[in-house]
């Protein structure tokens, strides 16, 4: 099982660089998507994953033999919850980026400036102060 | 009240003030004295915990009573409650600081419950003792930091924020990937059952440890801004509002380099684990130098000190990287310890008074601004002691552990980065002065006239407080960081708290050289 386990996860972090690397913010968003499942299936290949393995449930303690490791499908599923959160609060951001400044390539977003919104004291600024 | 299950009051403190913040929303006046309240008790009881530790030993919880290592541990140890005594005074007058300057937009977008999930992560990151555990108190950290910056959703702060989340979601993905990377190879993920583990691992096996490790220091280097990862930080910090950013400069890096520590100097001990500590070495130096140089042209005041903490972080990687000496180990380490609780209180500080500095003059940018010493004295002070204070003059703190740092350095002959790191110093000092000339002294060139920076400025002098005491006070904490340090690099006591007495291997660990 491990070949075509170890293929898949190359081609799915294959994938994801690829489309991270596009100027794209809904590629990214796609690219992270598929980042966080080849780490999810690198995950549970580490954890020895077999087809023959049996579901860890024991009954009699000394009859452990063949059972699967049952820790990395439990770090996957927090991982799935937190990256799943994650990505939504991203794409959320991509829309939003988009909305503000009416393009998805990030290459055309203008240069980080100090922003007056973000910048301004809360009091108004007296213009043309003098001594 | 501090021993056991009791530390878990580190987490569960932020965590149920961060949803009672929540739902006390439409309530600014009541919401300020809470998230306060529970800053200022979290701060005291975290203060009597070290005392507690210090004198009885590392405290240690199974969640759930599973026996490590197959539960999740939390360890409180001397590091571990030294760094939460570091976030947590700066995190509780962040908060007094922050009480002044939020408007009541920000307020009403959950900025304190969002500050109090910051708190909760970066303190969970500190007493887990548990590699995939640091990853979801990571990313609840991070989750918490980009509501915290986006705080008021500018348009501006919305798309930085955006590229923050981006690097970051590779960086928690990467972690993942090595944390079953090491998975594979070690069959454990409790740090103190690694330190024994890998301890006696030689060979391939040990070879392709070192290298799946290697996943792990990109992602601590990444956390830690250190070179070639710095670039998403100078952009993304200057956005944030002022009184956040005191807290994330401070702390949310040094969260890295405190993994780092962790987990390189203590958890991975397996044969070649010097190779992580030449990989940093290297990279202190070009971290510490490309900081302070891309400090030294920048225009605008916090994008400065914004560059500034990359190259502190050099510092306090180039202490880690000479802990793989034997010999100086226990001397870097403790210099380490040293210069994050220094840059913490520091660097907060001076990011708090640049706030204060921008209130005064309502400008940001160093050409627009001027004679804060005249229109505001005491802000001037207060910066005079930080800039002074992070340029490693004396009698302040950063004197002590630049001194410190260079003298591991020196007694490990390691000239080359020696060197680099005194050049460093002169060029943070030249910076400093770039700051003080433009801001603070000459004519006023612009004024706000506004008076709301005597709060803030009065919640920053804590800070200043801290970083004198630390200075001209500091044998005792010299000695707990000491302590600190040993147990880190030799961490047979460590080890004993989590996995109990019955280690086969503890034998193979105590033999082992660090």
């Amino acid at each position: 099982m491990e070949l075509p386990l170890a293929l898949a996860i190359g081609l799915m972090f294959a994938g994801a660089v690829y489309s991270f690397l596009r100027p794209n913010l809904i590629r990214m968003v796609v690219g992270f998507g598929l980042l966080s499942n080849a780490t999810n299936l690198l995950m549970i290949a580490a954890g020895g994953f077999t087809l023959e393995g049996l579901a860890p449930f024991v009954s009699d303690a000394n009859e452990v033999a063949g059972l699967m490791d049952p820790l990395p499908p439990d770090i996957v599923l927090t991982a799935i919850v937190i990256s799943f959160a994650v990505g939504a609060l991203f794409l959320t951001m991509c829309y939003a980026v988009y909305r503000d400044y009416g393009t998805d390539d990030p290459e055309e977003l203008p240069p980080p400036v100090a922003d007056d919104e973000t910048y301004r004291p809360r009091r108004a600024r007296r213009p043309g102060y003098e001594e | 009240m501090f021993s056991g299950n009791a530390i878990v009051l580190v987490l569960l403190i932020p965590f149920f003030t961060a949803i009672a913040l929540a739902l006390l929303q439409g309530r600014p006046r009541l919401e300020k004295a809470l998230s306060l309240a529970s800053a200022v008790g979290l701060t005291a009881y975290v203060f009597g915990l070290t005392g507690y530790v210090d004198a009885n030993g590392i405290q240690v919880t199974m969640l759930g009573g599973y026996a490590a290592p197959f539960g999740i541990a939390f360890v409180a140890d001397r590091l571990a409650c030294i760094m939460l005594c570091a976030s947590m005074t700066v995190g509780t007058v962040v908060l007094l600081y922050a009480s002044y300057t939020v408007s009541e937009t920000q307020q009403r977008s959950f900025f304190f419950p969002l500050f109090h999930v910051v708190l909760l992560g970066v303190n969970w990151s500190f007493i887990t003792g548990d590699l995939f555990n640091l990853f979801v108190a990571y990313e609840v950290m991070l989750i918490g930091s980009y509501g915290a910056m986006m705080v008021g959703a500018s348009r501006q702060q919305v798309r930085q924020t955006m590229m923050y989340v981006a690097v970051n979601l590779v960086g928690g993905s990467l972690f993942v990937v090595g944390v079953a990377l090491v998975y594979a190879l070690a069959g454990t993920l409790n740090l103190a059952d690694l330190a024994v583990k890998t301890a006696g691992m030689v060979g391939p096996r040990a070879a392709m440890f070192t290298a799946a490790s290697m996943v792990l220091l990109l992602v601590f280097a990444l956390k830690a801004a250190a070179f070639p990862l710095f670039s998403w930080l100078p952009d993304s910090y200057p956005v944030v509002p002022a009184g956040v950013n005191g807290y994330f400069a401070g702390v949310l890096t040094k969260v890295g380099v405190y993994s780092l520590l962790r987990v390189f100097v203590m958890a991975f001990r397996q044969d070649g684990s010097q190779v992580a500590a030449d990989v940093l070495l290297l990279l202190s130096g070009f971290t510490m130098l490309l900081g302070v140089l891309g400090a030294l042209c920048q225009w605008e005041m916090r994008r400065l000190l914004s560059w500034h903490i990359i190259s502190q972080v050099g510092y306090m990687v180039m202490g880690i990287g000479l802990a793989a000496d034997p010999r100086i180990a226990v001397a870097a380490v403790a210099a380490t310890i040293y210069y994050v609780v220094h840059n913490i209180v520091v660097k907060s500080s001076l990011f708090l008074v640049a706030g204060v500095a921008e209130e005064v003059t309502g400008r940001i940018r160093l050409k627009e601004m001027g004679g804060v010493l005249t229109l505001a004295p005491f802000a001037a002070v207060l910066f005079f002691v930080a800039g002074f204070s992070i340029a490693g003059m004396p009698p302040f703190s950063g004197f002590l552990a630049k001194l410190s740092v260079f003298r591991v350095a020196l007694d490990g002959r390691h000239f080359l980065v020696l060197s680099v790191a005194v050049i460093t110093s002169f060029l943070t000092l030249m910076s400093m002065m770039k700051i003080w000339g433009y801001v603070f002294w000459g004519k006023p060139r612009a004024s706000s006239g506004s008076r709301a920076w005597y709060g803030p400025a009065a919640a920053t002098a804590v800070l200043i407080v801290v970083t004198i005491v630390l200075g001209v006070g500091g044998q005792p904490f010299v000695r707990l960081m000491v302590d600190a340090a040993a147990d880190v690099v030799q961490p047979t006591a460590y080890v004993r708290a989590v996995l109990g007495d019955g280690v086969a291997s503890l034998a193979a660990l105590e033999g082992a050289q660090p």
